[in-house]
């Protein structure tokens, strides 16, 4: 079995993060970047199918500027077995869109029989790329997947996707096909030291974005900002103790201590 | 032929619109230029036809009842199918979809097939003069994006219950600071009314004009809803239908207070600490975000959010919870909500009544020695 995931580099959504010049980007502090904590599930269950079904083959793709390879060796250190950077250079952060048609003409005739992305990217929220991917390269597509098992034989997988409230629902599709993964459907492991030495070394296949058929751009961003904060809102002030006791007098005065 | 909005209406359980689905309606309507610029919504599913004569009946909407068998069980695929050659023979502005778990799984592709633009998961928008700007979160809520569509048609996902924020009960703990002041960003798009006024007879009583018209248009009968079938055509996917929640704990639900426990709690080792301090309580419980259940410091039984419980007790103490949407969406509704968090810029200081910006794990023992303080000093005085 052939299998893609697809990864991206996003900010530590923890640090603190600023607004860049233009309005329309962000910067963080620091310049902490990481691999999307949806897609190292992504990678995780990617590793376990290969367990279970020896000869897998496990390939990562990223599409993003040069800092973005290092998401591809983290990937490559946990255990993928080849990375692939389409190079999109420019700090300006692409649209789901632009990232599914790129991605769609690199993989289209690689022949995955499975594809696995996260269920969205922590810093632009769109939960997109996945489903726009499948539908560029015409394969069944859930998002959202919380448990998935591929019967002996390989031909299909049976997914359950997470719903409203914790209700699932549960589909049978013929491989190949594409999930989008949600959080908690495993747990991601550490990287292995055997591949972290190798992960260093390993050459990654770089396209450059601009050799491809430019893809489309059908929305614009205008502004990024910071939200007012809420007016409601009562900071409490002083030294930690001070805050404590004025916690426990509210909690007091309202009866509920 | 007039530009025009479509909604993708669907039907809940008990076989009547979905709630998320009159949302959507009255968000279609507030992005109209005019009020002449009409509104079709399109209902897929199977028996389908009370619920789209129900919507049938809202002023101002033409609907569209999709019949199928395939559309028996909800899949991306099948409501792709049904609804691209349907959408792509039409001139539309904006297709409104609602971000739950089924909108958001079938609407970016679909956006792909018509070439349309996708913007998804928005909370609100102002109207400029080239169309409206939507609003959404990025980066757990600590930014704000504002992003237009570059494309003759949109397909837009509205965050289910993002418009009803305004509505949530304030807190008691201080009536003062609730007058005209407890809201949020963006709340350019409020739609409260729109809302009630389904519940409405329909006697005038809306304000705007065009919908009197077309209620008095009414008594010529109710406004019929148009059915189409559409041809069974075969489908890679198979829904192996619905599972259930996993088991449920009892004690969210009536708890009075719930401390609960996000990402920057730093350990399962922590959680102990929050224990402690639920234990001062009398009817207290754990609750944790969704970082937690997946990192297994906690049960899944125990998630707060959008996917998990949603609970509305007296005092919520969020506890190193960055505030994202998904997670706000299961507690929004508390009566008091107090945030600890080191990070100043976490989303949920926007919600939250009170806010304590400390370490949690060198604040919660203070926090504990204080409740413990005040709760003797009650015991001395009620002696």
């Amino acid at each position: 079995m052939k299998i893609l995931v697809c990864i991206k580099q996003v900010p530590d959504a923890e640090a603190p993060i600023r607004i860049g010049a233009d309005g329309r980007s962000f910067a963080v502090t620091g310049g902490a970047w990481r691999m999307n904590r949806f897609d190292e599930f992504a990678v995780e269950e990617a590793l376990q199918i290969r367990e279970a079904f020896p000869g897998t083959v496990v390939e990562a793709l990223s599409v993003g500027p040069a800092r973005a390879a290092a998401v591809l060796r983290r990937a490559l250190s946990l255990g993928a077995d080849e990375a692939i950077h389409i190079l999109r250079e420019g700090e300006e952060e692409p649209l789901p869109g632009e990232v599914a048609a790129l991605i769609a003409a690199v993989v289209r005739d690689r022949g995955y029989d499975l594809i696995l992305a996260g269920v969205m990217a922590e810093d632009d929220m769109q939960a997109q790329t996945g489903p726009m991917l499948a539908e560029r390269l015409g394969l069944p597509c859930a998002t959202a997947v919380v448990a998935e098992t591929i019967p002996p034989n390989g031909m299909t997988i049976r997914v359950e996707r997470e719903l409203e409230g914790g209700l699932r629902e549960a589909l049978e599709m013929p491989l190949p096909a594409l999930l989008s993964l949600q959080s908690g459907i495993n747990r991601p492991r550490y990287p292995a030291l055997s591949h972290v030495l190798r992960a260093r070394t390993q050459p990654l296949m770089t396209v450059r974005a601009g050799d491809l058929p430019a893809p489309p751009r059908r929305e614009r961003v205008v502004l990024l900002f910071l939200p007012a904060p809420a007016a409601k809102t009562l900071f409490l002030t002083g030294t930690p103790a001070e805050k404590a006791e004025r916690l426990a007098e509210l909690f007091r005065e309202k009866a509920l201590l | 032929m007039n530009a025009e909005i479509v909604v993708i209406a669907e039907v809940a359980a008990e076989g009547r619109p979905a709630p998320v689905s009159l949302e959507l309606i009255a968000f279609a309507k507030s992005l109209r230029r005019n009020a002449a610029e009409p509104i079709r919504v399109f209902l897929p599913g199977r028996g389908i036809g009370a619920a789209a004569a129900e919507l049938a009946r809202l002023p101002g909407v033409a609907v569209t009842g999709i019949e199928g068998e395939s559309l028996a069980s909800y899949s991306a695929e099948a409501w792709k199918e049904a609804l691209a050659p349907l959408l792509a023979a039409r001139k539309t502005r904006f297709i409104c979809v609602s971000h739950n778990a089924n909108g958001a799984d079938f609407a970016p592709g679909l956006a792909v097939r018509l070439g349309a633009a996708c913007i998804t998961a928005v909370e609100a928008f102002r109207i400029e003069a080239e169309g409206p700007i939507f609003s959404r979160s990025i980066l757990k809520g600590k930014l704000q994006m504002e992003i237009v569509p570059e494309a003759e048609t949109a397909v837009v996902t509205l965050l289910p219950g993002a418009f009803r924020r305004g509505d949530a009960p304030s807190s008691p703990m201080d009536k003062a600071r609730k007058d005209g002041t407890n809201t949020t960003q963006n709340e350019t798009v409020l739609l409260p009314e729109e809302f009630r006024r389904k519940a409405i007879p329909p006697t005038g009583v809306t304000t705007l004009k065009e919908e009197k018209s077309e209620v008095q248009g009414d008594r010529a009968g109710p406004p019929a809803a148009e059915m189409i079938s559409v041809p069974d055509i075969p489908l890679k996917t198979r829904p192996l239908g619905l599972l259930p929640a996993p088991d449920e704990a009892a004690d969210l639900a009536a708890a009075e207070v719930i401390v609960s426990a996000g990402r920057g709690i730093g350990g399962e080792e922590n959680i102990e600490l929050l224990r402690r301090l639920a234990s001062h309580f009398s009817r207290a419980a754990i609750g944790a975000s969704r970082a937690v259940c997946d990192a297994g410091w906690l049960p899944c039984r125990y998630q707060i959010g959008q996917t998990g419980k949603t609970v509305s007790p007296r005092l919520y103490i969020a506890c190193g919870i960055s505030g994202a949407l998904q997670h706000l969406a299961g507690m929004r509704g508390s009566q008091c909500i107090v945030a600890v968090n080191r990070d100043p810029q976490a989303a949920i200081f926007r919600v939250a009544d009170v806010a304590v910006v400390e370490e949690l794990v060198s604040f919660l023992p203070l926090l504990i020695a204080a409740c413990r303080k005040h709760r003797e000093g009650a015991a001395e005085a009620g002696r």
